[in-house]
């Protein structure tokens, strides 16, 4: 080997050598420059994420919040983060278990419930006394939002449940009575005679494995007499009942009335269900009315809500309402006083809390007896000429409000979210529909599935 | 004569060589050694997400749970039927094509690159463009059928478990037929020609040149892509999560969706992952068992 080809090869091993160095060099100070957001909270600028649920009225509430941000806080930004109803469970799990949960969430109340047993919430308690703890909206309590152990951890955001949603130039069209006063047998006779007559879907519900199948099947059991769990003996699970079995057998008489395809059905396949005038009546949040507004003015001009049909028996008529609030996580949080601040500032705000309702009337019902009762309220147009159903919405659904968190409210559950996850209760209306198991069957699985729930997760109730 | 500086420690080639795999072993050990490591071990923890920290050891329970649970063997048997079937028809179809792509045509090239475009769109676009395209009202697979008369009522798609199932069996086999192509036709063009222009001087027709000639020389080839094509069918997550969330029902969950209903939908990470070593070991002993029936089975040829 000359001289020169030795003073070559020792000049490219010394290149290759530096290099691998530098490399590694490069990789640790790299890692020394993703700092967690924690390091960075401490000059109180950032990113504040919020998390919501689809519609305008989320941005709305952040838009308050950043508001309160331009004057306080300049160096903060709350940017809102759309959540699809089906993927929040999921998605706050994930990042719950990474540590990197949002530094404030919109939640419903199973869900809150569970997450505040877990002791994964900030208790709240300041920020309800600034709001005024004598504001809420009369047939409604703090604790409806989430209340654990004496504390309050959830800021109210709105209620909203789902009703009897009806295309009234149908019924009218067809001699059938006035929806307010029906029974289940009512509703089935509607179905029917509307399938028959009008060759179309009579009621659209969601029959998939999701969320929206759990919150419909939930308001027909309750009205049913019958529960998940019975909070006062124990959380003992009285899922195997009668009420359950008629509300399964229920569904699935509904069932020949409904789409096709209601099998793989979730939320934004019932609002299409009605905007498109697929299906005569649905069960379903306000939500819908916006969307009818914009898409369909004949449709919307013709729909109309109730409360639900009530049970022949018992006389109920409980809808699923989702007692939604804000709900700040504490873990790796370095914006807890920040969110605070932001959202109590809002919430005494009545401008911002009607722009917060107004942004989708009549799906976020109004939860301070102040805002419910200004004049200014009324000044969205839907006012002209859905008054009756808004006040439904509103005001005289709450005396039928149930939700699973809370099961014809008496007691806060948190095992109802670890339900919710787990799709149970979609999955028990599933194997009647889909498997043909009779409803006895499906009653007796989806309890034991409850059951399960309950030992693994009692540390959460006692 | 110019005074050099100071010269770097000396290394050998060897040296350096093992400086520069070390980044490729650090990010192996990182990203599937430690994490293969972990989910063995949660495997026999209870391990809920929410509480880290609160881990038990809990033995073979997690095990026990699984192979207990009918939702698992259903998984087992679904997940089972959709790889078997997506391989076939993605063998089938991929050979079937590479062979219509081995012409020598003017412009072949062209369509070569366009079969990739399946491969190369990231899955969650493919599905949730395929959930439109299977929607039975405004979708336009039904509008399409029921344009050229082949169907007169709309198919739900997505609604019964028999088509959910075969939805997805559709989606996978379009997404990953271009990579059996691709392995195919590479192989195609290196078969000497000869073997067929003497085949032809024999007399032997298409058919007995594809049986004689093709596929025996396609053989090798074919094994390391149904192996390797079984093993990423099997473990398939994204596609059937995205179009059909394990549902209708339970019908479409596989081991993958099991695995990620128990971890984070139920809270039972050791579950979940006892799932995941299951499915590492199945998947272990039929690939060596495979490999090893081929290899038998040449060596009784040789």
């Amino acid at each position: 080997m000359t001289d020169d080809k030795l003073h070559n090869d020792l000049t490219r091993r010394d290149l290759l050598t530096g290099t691998a160095v530098t490399a590694a060099g490069l990789a640790a100070a790299g890692s020394m420059l993703t700092r967690p957001s924690s390091a960075r909270a401490q000059g109180k600028s950032g990113v504040v994420r919020v998390w919501g649920e689809p519609g305008p009225y989320a941005g709305v509430a952040v838009d308050g919040m950043n508001e309160w941000a331009q004057k306080n806080a300049p160096g903060l930004k709350f940017d809102i983060e759309t959540i699809g109803w089906g993927s929040v469970y999921v998605k706050l799990m994930t990042d719950l278990a990474a540590g990197q949960p949002a530094n404030l969430i919109s939640v419903e109340s199973p869900l809150a419930y569970q997450l505040m047993a877990e002791g994964l919430l900030e208790p709240v308690d300041d920020v309800i006394d600034r709001i005024g703890r004598d504001r809420m909206i009369e047939g409604t309590k703090w604790e409806y939002w989430g209340k654990w152990k004496g504390h309050q951890y959830v800021v109210p955001a709105h209620h909203q449940p789902h009703l009897l949603m009806v295309r009234m130039d149908i019924i009218n069209e067809l001699g059938l009575s006035n929806p307010d006063t029906w029974t289940w047998d009512d509703l089935l006779n509607a179905a029917k005679t509307i399938h028959e007559k009008k060759k179309m879907p009579g009621i659209a519900l969601a029959l998939g494995r999701n969320l929206c199948t759990a919150y419909h099947f939930a308001a027909l059991l309750h009205s049913a007499g019958g529960r998940m769990f019975d909070v006062a003996n124990k959380f003992e699970v009285v899922f195997d009942s009668p009420a359950t079995v008629e509300t399964l057998e229920f569904i699935d008489q509904l069932r020949p009335y409904m789409p096709k395809g209601a099998t793989e059905y979730s939320f934004l396949q019932v609002v299409d269900s009605m905007v498109t005038g697929k299906a005569a009546m649905v069960f379903y949040w306000g939500r819908v009315y916006g969307r009818a507004a914009e898409e369909a003015p004949e449709i919307f001009k013709n729909i109309q809500s109730f409360n639900h049909a009530r049970h022949p028996r018992t006389g109920n008529r409980y809808n699923w309402n989702d007692f939604q609030g804000w709900a700040i996580p504490k873990q790796n949080n370095p914006f807890i006083n920040e969110v605070k601040e932001a959202v109590a500032y809002y919430q005494t705000k009545r401008e911002w809390l009607i722009r917060y309702v107004h942004s989708l009337v009549p799906n976020v019902s109004p939860v301070y007896k102040d805002v419910a009762s200004d004049p200014r309220l009324l000044e969205h147009p839907f006012f002209k000429t859905k008054k009756d159903t808004i006040m439904t919405y509103y005001v005289n659904s709450l005396k039928y409000a149930s939700n699973t968190g809370n099961e014809l409210l008496k007691g806060a559950n948190p095992l109802a979210g670890i339900v919710h996850g787990r799709l149970i209760l979609a999955q028990t209306v599933q194997k009647v529909i889909l498997d043909n198991w009779t409803p006895a069957e499906a009653a007796k699985w989806g309890a034991q599935q409850l059951e399960s729930v309950r030992k693994e997760h009692f540390r959460l109730v006692i | 004569m110019m005074a050099q500086g100071p010269r770097l420690p000396r290394l050998s080639d060897r040296q350096i060589g093992i400086l520069f795999v070390i980044p490729f072993l650090v990010t192996a050990v990182v990203f599937m050694g430690y994490p293969v490591v972990q989910a063995i071990r949660m495997a026999f923890y209870s391990v809920n997400p929410l509480r880290p920290g609160h881990d038990t050891f809990i033995g073979l329970d997690n095990f026990y749970t699984i192979f207990d649970d009918p939702l698992f063997w259903d998984s087992f048997h679904q997940a089972t039927v959709w790889t078997l079937s997506s391989i076939f028809l993605q063998t089938v179809i991929g050979v079937a094509l590479a062979l219509l792509l081995h012409v020598p045509l003017r412009g072949i090239s062209v369509f070569r690159g366009l079969l990739l475009f399946p491969y190369i769109v990231p899955t969650v676009v493919i599905a949730l463009i395929w959930q439109w395209m299977f929607n039975p009202e405004i979708g336009v697979v039904n509008y399409s059928l029921k344009s050229i008369g082949l169907i007169e009522e709309n198919i739900y798609w997505l609604s019964t478990p028999t088509m959910a199932m075969a939805s997805t069996v559709m989606l996978n086999v379009w997404k990953y037929t271009p990579f059996v192509i691709i392995c195919v036709l590479a192989k195609l063009q290196t078969i000497p020609l000869e073997l067929y222009d003497a085949a032809k001087v024999d007399g032997a027709g298409a058919w007995r040149r594809f049986a004689d000639i093709t596929l025996p020389q396609l053989k090798e080839v074919l094994i390391v892509v149904v192996v390797f094509r079984t093993i990423w069918t099997f473990n398939k997550f994204e596609e059937i999560y995205l179009l059909t969330k394990g549902g209708p029902g339970t019908s479409t969950f596989n081991l993958a969706i099991y695995s990620f209903e128990q971890s984070i939908a139920n809270l039972r990470m050791g579950v979940g992952a006892a799932t995941a070593v299951v499915m590492m070991v199945f998947l272990l002993l039929g690939s060596i068992l495979y490999l090893r029936v081929f290899r038998f089975a040449e060596e009784e040829e040789a």
